[in-house]
């Protein structure tokens, strides 16, 4: 017995200084490869979002502390965000020195030869390429920041799926069910389709009312001053409905049903229609409501269900100081029309949006070095999983598989399983490289018909035509 | 005598810099108005259209209601601001207690800026979370959403531009009103004038030059207002003035030619409503000298 514990401490002992000797060489080795960089600034902007953020207050903090390289790390709003990357890439002025990539953009950006080939630039750099870093332990969702030779052009940093988010203690309240079923007859439950999400979204909202709640039956990111709602619509409801890549058929260059494309198609005026059927059932700011507002009205109890991204459901059913909703989220797939799954698991569609982001660096960086190492340390496996339990975002398949996600997955229903189990069903923006061009040609029918002024199939049809207009001026048309 | 030399050498400093950051730029905005270019066309290059992206302006519906809005927003906006900057302005040139006080405080939102105004606006009236839709509703019954109505998005711009701007007339006026002589107002009551008359033959003439700039530099604000309003609804409609279209057109759509071209037109378009102002207010017609 006594040799057998001696042994086991012997181990232990052993264990525990090998850790501590890979966790000085891991030190000397960042302190060492970052020697001849120290002192230097590289700034980054990116959107202000939890994964963000996190890398603002934690990453940051940690890289200079271990290399002697300051981050300045701008988090701004998503449009500023766009315009200040671009402008700088475009002029060539080299004030950022990593930026903000989301997936929808990408193709844009290789487009037009923006972003430094990390993969390249690693291999022509064999001093600093941390062994630590794996390209190969990201998930799939890395493939959007690849080019046909698989070479990675940013880091992914956050990857996350738009749920359908519920509340579950107005589900599973007795009295609830037993008057949701009185009225329509059923149980109630979390929506499955398209009808069930409408009759839970009229019963709650009702509920609200004759309770003279702040309750609204389901949120709709439905802003009339910002391409959120473009987004929603296009991203999330059309291809539940069936409706994919914005309806823009990029072989024929065209999104009219008369020219191959689909914009202006019955899938599209079906799905548009039901979505504008659901703002009288929506909180009064939804008209005014980009992602933040719809995940911020659901965090304080306004809504009974919802699409949210993805990136705000760890703090929503986690963080009591932000959420009125904390221990109550119940998270599931958004519903779908009959069909939908089925293809997508067939690799034939998607029923929503895979959202995320990565980082890059532009050509114009005059830190490239430096800022490669940065990259390599956000992107290595040790950092992952406290800033997905953060930021509700995993880009390393190894994440799910750690305890704290195996914890936090316990709080947020489930989250991080449907993420990894179903996260295959979504998909990311169609490869446009005029992305935000055409969005912003379709924005206004949208908003338009959020507002009353155009009927679906009108707005659709409008836009539809617009979308081939600018298509045929960029370069991409019939 | 003094050498004029000195003088061009005194102002070599400003004229380089603005040469430099104001005219130079203004002649590539001209140059690039009669170019397409969007850096993420297919061709991402300059490539000469001549007046294509003015022809294209003319029929670009979503132009033209943007020229539209900005001068209902300039109309109401500036039509308020000078009549409240007179009123409070006259008010000021007399005694009252809590005087000094009330010009402090009147004076402050001319100190915030502008982006700063439209977030503190958007907290107001947002739906859901601002006290003014709360109040609205609670105490009117007023449906008050400026997500949802173009209206009342509109309306909301013009009273937080005249929010944010009427101490600047009003501090214009108040130094206009102080430099009017007095002999020619006490001259006109000896006369037996009416305060109106007084008012229309002695006082707003001799405002006229105050009134007249103020007008100019507040037209000028009103058509190039951004950042307020793009704080405030993002430019959705019944906000979707000029200068978001542009500021749309330009970054989002990195449509640069099409842009530049709106822009210029627009420049053109503030230049020719001044040269109209000035003469209407001014009375200066056709041989006369200013």
């Amino acid at each position: 017995m006594k040799k057998r514990f001696t042994f086991l401490l012997v181990i232990a002992i052993a264990l525990l200084a090998n850790m501590s000797l890979v966790s000085a060489d891991m030190h000397d080795w960042w302190a060492d490869a970052a020697a001849p960089y120290a002192g230097a600034t590289i700034r980054g902007v990116s959107e202000s979002t939890p994964p963000s953020n996190y890398v603002a207050d934690v990453l940051a903090a940690q890289f200079t502390e271990l290399t002697g390289i300051n981050v300045e790390f701008e988090t701004t709003s998503w449009d500023q965000m766009y315009s200040k990357a671009i402008n700088d890439m475009e002029a060539n002025t080299g004030i950022y020195d990593f930026v903000y990539i989301e997936q929808d953009i990408i193709y844009s950006y290789l487009a037009q030869d923006y972003l430094v080939n990390l993969t390249q630039f690693a291999a022509d750099n064999p001093d600093l390429a941390y062994e630590g870093y794996d390209e190969s332990a990201f998930t799939s969702f890395a493939d959007y920041f690849k080019n046909a030779d698989g070479d990675l052009f940013g880091v992914p940093m956050e990857a996350f799926v738009k749920v359908y988010l519920y509340r579950k203690d107005l589900f599973e309240d007795a009295d609830i069910m037993a008057a949701f079923e009185e009225e329509y007859g059923y149980a109630l439950a979390p929506a499955e389709n398209f009808d069930q999400y409408r009759d839970n979204a009229m019963f709650f909202t009702g509920y609200g009312e004759s309770m003279d709640m702040d309750l609204w039956g389901t949120t709709v990111q439905g802003s009339t001053g910002h391409p959120a709602s473009t987004y929603e619509f296009l991203e999330s409801i059309g291809p539940s409905f069936g409706l994919y890549n914005w309806g823009i058929n990029l072989d024929a260059g065209s999104a009219m049903s008369a020219n191959g494309g689909a914009l202006d198609g019955d899938t599209a005026v079906e799905a548009l229609t039901f979505w504008l059927s659901m703002l009288p059932y929506a909180p009064p700011e939804a008209t005014s409501s980009t992602w933040d507002e719809v995940a911020s009205s659901f965090a304080a109890g306004r809504a009974a269900q919802g699409w949210v991204y993805g990136e705000n459901a760890a703090w929503i059913a986690t963080d009591d100081s932000r959420s009125a909703v904390t221990g109550n989220v119940g998270v599931r797939l958004p519903v779908t029309a009959p069909g939908v799954i089925e293809a997508a698991s067939m690799g034939e569609g998607y029923i929503g949006y895979y959202d995320g982001g990565a980082f890059g660096v532009p050509h114009s960086s005059r830190n490239q070095e430096a800022t490669l190492l940065w990259l390599q340390f956000i992107g290595q496996q040790s950092v992952q999983a406290e800033w997905a339990a953060a930021g509700a975002r995993i880009t390393h398949t190894a994440t799910f598989d750690d305890p704290l996600i195996a914890e936090q997955d316990a709080k947020v229903d489930g989250y991080y399983t449907l993420l990894e189990e179903q996260g295959p069903l979504f998909a990311g923006a169609p490869p446009f490289p005029f992305h935000a061009q055409v969005r912003e040609v379709i924005d206004p029918f949208i908003q338009r018909a959020i507002l009353g002024e155009l009927s679906p199939a009108d707005a659709l049809s409008q836009a539809a035509a617009a979308v081939d207009e600018e298509l045929s001026r960029l370069g991409y048309g019939m | 005598m003094r050498n004029p030399r000195t003088g061009w050498l005194l102002l070599s400093p400003t004229l380089i810099i603005l040469l430099l950051f104001g005219f130079a730029p203004f002649l590539y905005v001209l140059f690039v108005g009669f170019n397409q270019w969007n850096v993420f066309s297919a061709d991402d290059g300059l490539v000469f259209n001549g007046l294509d992206n003015f022809r294209r302006l003319v029929f670009d519906d979503d132009f033209l209601h943007s020229v539209g809005l900005t001068a209902r927003f300039a109309i109401f906006a500036i039509g308020s601001e000078i009549v409240l900057g007179f009123v409070l302005a006259q008010m000021l040139t007399r005694n009252f207690p809590g005087k000094s006080l009330f010009r402090i405080i009147h004076t402050l939102p001319l100190m915030v800026a502008p982006i700063a105004v439209g977030a503190i606006w958007r907290l107001l009236v947002i739906p859901g979370f601002g006290p003014v839709p709360f109040f609205l509703d609670r105490w009117f019954d007023l449906k008050y959403q400026i997500g949802s109505y173009p209206d009342q998005a509109l309306w909301t711009s013009v009273i937080m531009d005249v929010w944010h701007w009427t101490p600047f007339v009003t501090l214009t006026m108040l130094a206009g009103l102080s430099a009017i002589p007095k002999e020619p107002v006490e001259q006109a009551k000896v006369d037996g004038a009416s305060r109106f008359q007084v008012f229309w033959y002695v006082t707003l003439p001799f405002l006229r030059p105050v009134l007249l700039t103020t007008v100019f530099i507040r037209i000028m604000d009103a058509i190039r207002t951004v950042d307020e309003v793009w704080m405030l609804a993002g430019g959705g409609p019944g906000t979707r003035f000029t200068g978001i279209y542009i500021w749309r057109v330009v970054f989002p759509r990195t449509d640069y030619g099409y842009g530049s071209s709106i822009s210029l037109i627009t420049l053109y378009l503030t230049i020719v409503l001044c040269w109209l102002l000035f003469i209407a207010i001014s009375g200066r017609r056709k041989g006369e000298v200013a």
